[in-house]
C-alpha cells in the first residue's frame, strides 16, 4: 500500500478535496460541525469531540441555485456558501454555528435554517463593541453555545476538556505562526499559495490532525530547496474572505511574493492565544470578542475618551499591520475584499490613511469573487509593483 | 364644453403636510443650536440614542435622513462622486456615501454647512451616535467619518440574536440588562462629554413621547386594514420622517400632528374614501426601504388602481401595556418599556395558538415560514412589491427568501423591483411598470388560488 502523503502535498491533496477525511471520520461516528467565518468557537466543538468543518465557497463555480433565495448585492461569497449548501455539497455536515459576523452573514443563519436544514443550528450574537457589557453580553453568549452543544451530543462539557481543547486550539496557533515565522527571510521559505493551501487544510480536518500537519509542513518547508524565489516586492495581503489560491497566484506570477496577510484565511484567527482563565469561558469570551481583529468589530482608541485623535485612533486600530510590514519586511500592501463587504469597505480609506501616514505604499483591488474578475486586476497590480520597486 | 381634469391618482391627507414639515424644522433647529454653540450631534435611527440625547439637551440631525433628502432634491451626485474621490467603495450604501462626500465638503469649507446643502443642512456634530442595530453601515460608517471630523464616535450596541437563542432560557433578561448597562454607559460617556449630569425626569417625558406617537401610528395602521384603504403608502412616508428623525422637537408637537392624522384617517374610513382617487383593484404591501427619489412612481401604479395600503419599513411596534411599577430604575423603565419577550409579542400579535405553532417551528428548525407574514392576512393584500437595493444589504438580503415564503404560507405572489435609496439610475420606471403590468394576471391568478383554498380574500 501506498504511504500517505505528508506535508505540503497532503495540505494540497486536501485543499482540493476538503470533504474527503470528514466524510471518513463521519463514518467513523464523528459528528462534523460546519461553521462559518472565525467567530464560532471552535475550543467547544473539540471539547466535545466534534470535528470543526469551516464552509467556505467556490469561487470556481458558478451560483445558480442560490439568486433564488439569497439577491446578488450581497457577498458574493456568502451566497457562494450558500449555493454549495443548496447543490447538497454540505449534506454530510450534522450541524452548522454562525455568528454575528456582518449583517449578511446573520442573514445567512436564517436563510439557511430555511433551505438547506442541516439537522442542528446555532447562531452566537458576537457584540459589535469592545465596550464592558459587551464582553459580559458575548459571556453569556457563549454559555448558551456550551449549553446547545451539550444538548445536541448528550454529553456535559467538562472545564478539563475545554482547557485540554484549548491547549491544543493554541498549539496550533503557535504552529500557525511558526509557520508564519518561515516567511519573515528573504526569499521567504514557504509562498503565499502554498499557506493558504495549509490553512485550508487545517480548517478541514480535526485540529489535532491539522497539528500533526503543520509540524510536516514546518520541518519540510525549512529542508527543502525549491521554495520561492526573491522578488523584487515583498507585500502584505490585507482584507475580505480569500479562500482561493487564485489571486495570490496572480500575484505571485508577477514580480512579488505574498509574505504575510491578515485574512481569516491566513493569519487572522491564529495571532494571539487562548489564555487559560480561572472560569475557562472568560478566557474564550475575551478573545473571540476582543483579540481577533476582524474589520466586523468596531474598534476605537479608549471609548470612554470624549476626545478625538483619529491618528491614534488609526494606531490602534492598525497598528499591528505596521509590526507586520516591518517584521516581515514588506515594500507594499494590498487590500483586497471581495464586492459588497461593508464591514473590510468601510476600512479602505481610513487603513490607506494609516499606511500612508507610514509612507507604505497600498492599493486597493475589488473583485466578486468569481476567477474571471481576477484577470482585469493583474495589470493594476503589475502597475503597483512597478511603482514600489 | 367644459372637461373636468381628473384628479391625481394619490389621494394625499391633509394632515400629513404639518407632519412632513417638522422634518424641516429639525434640520433648522440643528442649524440655530450650532449657531447658538449649543451641542448638535449626528445620529443614526435606531430608537434608544435620541430621546436620551434630547434629555441631555443635545439636538440632534439624522445623516440617513438627510441623504435620503439629497437624493429626493437631486443633489446627492456630486457628493457621490466626491465619496468615491476619497476611495470609499462604490458598493457601500448610498447614504453613507452621501453623507461622506457631505463631510469631506464641509471640511473643504472649514467646518462650514456647504451653500449647496438642502434643508439649511447640518451642522458640524460634537458627537457621532451609530449604531449596531439593524446593518455594519450604520457604525463603520460614522467611524470611517473620523477623518474628517473630530467628533468622537459613540457605537449603541444592541442584541441582535437568531429567533431560536431568543427563546433560550435566560436570553431574554439578559439581553434587557445588556441594554440597560448599554445606554448607562452610554449616558455615563455623555455626562463626560457634556459635563452635565442626566436629567432623568427629562427622559421620561422625551422617551415616553416616542411610545406616544409610535401608539397613534399604531392606530393609524389599524384603520388602514379598511377596504378600500384609506391611506397610501406614499403619505405613510412622508409622514413617518416626522416620527423617526422628530430630533429635538417637542415630541408633544408630533404627537398631536399624528393624532389629527387619525382623526383625518378615520374620516376616510366612515365615508369609504380611499387612498387613491381610482378604483381600488389591488391592495399591495411594499417590503424593503422605500425609493426616495422616486415616490412619483407611485402615483402611476395608483393609477392603475394599486393601493399600497401597508409596508414593511418603519411599521410602528405594537403598544404594549406593561406594568413598570416594580422598576424603580430610569434607565430600566425606558428598555422595558420597548425592549419585548419574542414569546409575549407572538402572543400579541397571533393569538396564543398561532403563537405556539411559530415557537414551535422556531425551536425546531430555527426560523418560522409564517412569522412576520400577519400584515400581509391581515390588510387582505393581493400582491407584495419587494424592493431590491443596490447599496443596501441588510433591508435586501431576505427579500428572495420573503418571496418563497409570501407564495407558500398565504398564496400571495411579489414583484422585485430594484432600485437603490440614492442612485436613482439603478431604478428603471418604464421598466417596473411593464413588469407590474404583468404582474396584475399573477396576482388575478392567487386571488382565485385563495379562493378555492377558503382563504379569506
Ligand atoms: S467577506 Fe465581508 S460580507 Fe462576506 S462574509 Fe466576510 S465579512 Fe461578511
Ligand atoms: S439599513 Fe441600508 S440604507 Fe440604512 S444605513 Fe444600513 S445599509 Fe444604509
Amino acid at each position: 500500500m501506498a504511504e500517505p502523503s505528508k506535508g505540503l502535498l497532503r495540505a494540497q491533496e486536501i485543499y482540493q478535496d476538503r470533504s474527503q477525511r470528514a466524510l471518513e471520520l463521519r463514518e467513523q461516528g464523528k459528528k462534523i460541525m460546519g461553521y462559518l467565518c472565525i467567530y464560532p468557537v471552535l475550543e467547544m466543538m473539540t471539547a466535545l469531540d466534534i470535528v470543526p468543518y469551516r464552509i467556505f465557497g467556490d469561487m470556481r463555480e458558478p451560483i445558480t441555485r442560490a439568486d433564488a433565495y439569497m439577491p446578488s448585492v450581497n457577498c458574493p461569497f456568502l451566497r457562494s456558501c450558500l449555493d454549495l449548501g443548496l447543490k447538497e455539497k454540505y449534506d454530510f455536515l450534522d450541524g452548522i454555528v454562525t455568528s454575528h459576523i456582518c449583517d449578511v452573514g446573520s442573514s445567512l443563519s436564517g436563510i439557511w435554517n430555511y433551505t438547506v436544514r442541516t439537522p442542528f443550528s446555532h447562531h452566537i450574537d458576537t457584540p459589535h463593541t469592545l465596550h464592558e457589557t459587551s464582553l459580559k453580553q458575548e459571556r453569556g453568549l457563549l454559555e448558551d453555545y456550551r449549553k446547545a452543544l451539550e444538548d445536541f451530543t448528550g454529553h456535559k462539557m467538562t472545564t478539563e476538556n475545554l482547557k485540554k481543547a484549548i491547549r491544543v486550539h493554541n498549539e496550533q496557533r503557535a504552529l500557525v505562526r511558526e509557520l508564519y515565522e518561515l516567511k519573515k527571510p528573504d526569499p521567504p521559505l514557504i509562498s503565499g499559495v502554498e499557506t493558504i493551501r495549509v490553512i485550508k487544510a487545517i480548517q478541514s480536518i480535526p485540529v489535532d490532525e491539522g497539528n500533526e500537519l503543520l509540524r510536516d509542513v514546518i520541518s519540510e518547508v525549512k529542508e527543502r530547496g525549491d521554495g520561492p524565489q526573491t522578488k523584487s516586492a515583498r507585500l502584505l495581503l490585507w482584507g475580505s474572505i480569500l479562500d482561493d489560491t487564485a489571486l495570490p497566484e496572480m500575484i505571485e506570477g508577477l514580480d512579488a511574493n505574498v509574505v504575510m496577510d491578515d485574512t481569516c484565511v491566513g493569519s487572522r484567527p491564529y495571532f494571539n492565544d487562548v489564555e487559560v482563565t480561572g472560569d475557562v469561558i472568560d478566557g474564550l469570551a475575551r478573545h473571540y470578542l476582543m483579540d481577533i481583529k476582524c474589520p466586523r468589530t468596531f474598534r476605537t482608541r479608549d471609548y470612554n475618551d470624549v476626545r478625538k485623535d483619529y491618528m491614534k485612533d488609526l494606531e490602534v486600530r492598525f497598528s499591528y499591520l505596521s509590526d507586520y510590514a516591518r517584521d516581515w519586511k514588506t515594500n507594499g500592501v494590498i487590500l483586497e475584499s471581495v464586492r459588497y463587504c461593508d464591514t473590510h469597505g468601510y476600512d479602505v480609506p481610513g487603513l490607506r490613511d494609516y499606511l500612508d501616514n507610514l509612507g507604505i505604499p497600498s492599493i486597493y483591488l475589488e473583485h466578486d469573487y468569481t476567477e474571471g474578475a481576477l484577470a482585469p486586476l493583474r495589470t493594476r497590480v503589475q502597475g503597483f509593483l512597478e511603482i514600489i520597486s | 364644453m367644459t372637461t373636468e381634469a381628473k384628479p391625481r391618482a394619490l389621494n394625499r391627507l391633509q394632515s400629513m403636510y404639518a407632519l412632513r414639515a417638522e422634518v424641516d424644522k429639525m434640520y433648522e433647529g440643528g442649524v440655530e443650536a450650532s449657531e447658538e454653540g449649543r451641542p448638535v450631534a449626528w445620529v443614526m435611527l435606531e430608537g434608544w440614542s435620541n430621546a436620551i440625547l434630547n434629555a441631555m439637551g443635545v439636538n440632534t440631525v439624522f445623516p440617513e435622513n438627510y441623504s435620503s433628502l439629497c437624493a429626493a432634491q437631486g443633489v446627492a451626485t456630486p457628493f457621490l462622486e466626491r465619496s468615491e474621490a476619497e476611495g470609499y467603495p462604490t458598493h457601500l450604501c448610498g447614504y453613507a456615501r452621501t453623507c461622506v462626500g457631505y463631510s469631506s465638503r464641509m471640511v473643504e469649507l472649514d467646518g462650514k454647512i456647504p451653500p449647496e446643502a438642502p434643508a439649511g443642512g447640518m451642522p458640524k456634530p460634537i458627537l457621532l451616535v451609530a449604531s449596531g442595530e439593524v446593518c455594519d453601515a450604520r457604525f463603520k460608517w460614522f467611524q470611517s467619518l473620523g477623518r474628517f471630523f473630530d467628533a468622537p464616535v459613540w457605537t449603541i450596541e444592541s442584541p441582535y440574536p437568531g429567533l431560536r437563542e431568543r427563546l433560550t432560557e435566560g436570553a431574554h433578561e439578559r439581553n434587557v440588562n445588556f441594554l440597560i448597562n448599554e445606554l448607562k454607559a452610554f449616558v455615563a460617556f455623555l455626562e463626560k462629554l457634556l459635563g452635565k449630569k442626566m436629567d432623568w425626569d427629562a427622559l421620561e417625558h422625551t422617551g415616553g413621547g416616542t411610545n406616544e406617537i409610535n401608539r397613534w401610528r399604531w392606530e393609524i395602521n389599524e384603520l388602514r386594514k379598511a377596504r378600500p384603504g384609506p391611506m397610501n403608502t406614499r403619505d405613510f412616508w412622508s409622514a413617518v420622517t416626522a416620527a423617526l428623525f422628530r430630533g429635538a422637537a417637542n415630541p408633544d408637537v408630533i404627537t398631536k400632528g399624528f393624532e389629527r392624522m387619525y382623526d383625518e384617517v378615520k374620516e376616510r374610513v366612515n365615508n369609504g374614501i380611499a387612498g387613491i382617487n381610482r378604483p381600488e383593484k389591488y391592495r399591495l404591501s411594499f417590503e424593503g426601504l422605500p425609493p426616495w427619489h422616486s415616490l412619483g412612481f407611485l402615483e402611476q401604479l395608483a393609477e392603475r388602481g394599486w393601493n399600497f395600503v401597508i409596508e414593511s419599513a418603519y411599521r410602528p411596534p405594537r403598544p404594549i401595556t406593561i406594568d413598570l411599577s416594580k422598576y424603580s430604575d430610569p434607565m430600566e423603565r425606558y428598555v422595558r418599556r420597548r425592549y419585548r419577550r419574542l414569546e409575549d409579542s407572538l402572543e400579541e400579535d397571533y393569538g396564543p395558538e398561532e403563537a405556539g405553532l411559530i415557537i414551535d417551528e422556531i425551536l425546531c428548525d430555527g426560523v418560522s415560514r409564517r412569522m412576520g407574514l400577519r400584515h400581509i392576512r391581515d390588510y387582505q393584500v393581493d400582491g407584495v412589491v419587494l424592493h431590491v437595493l443596490l447599496t443596501c444589504r441588510s433591508t435586501s438580503a431576505g427579500l428572495n427568501l420573503l418571496q418563497h415564503r409570501l407564495l407558500d404560507v398565504l398564496k400571495v405572489p411579489s414583484l422585485v423591483i430594484e432600485g437603490d435609496i440614492i442612485d436613482v439610475s439603478a431604478f428603471n420606471p418604464a421598466e417596473a411598470l411593464r413588469n407590474a403590468e404583468t404582474f396584475e394576471e399573477t396576482m388575478d391568478h392567487y386571488r382565485k388560488v385563495r379562493k378555492e383554498l377558503g382563504m379569506p380574500w
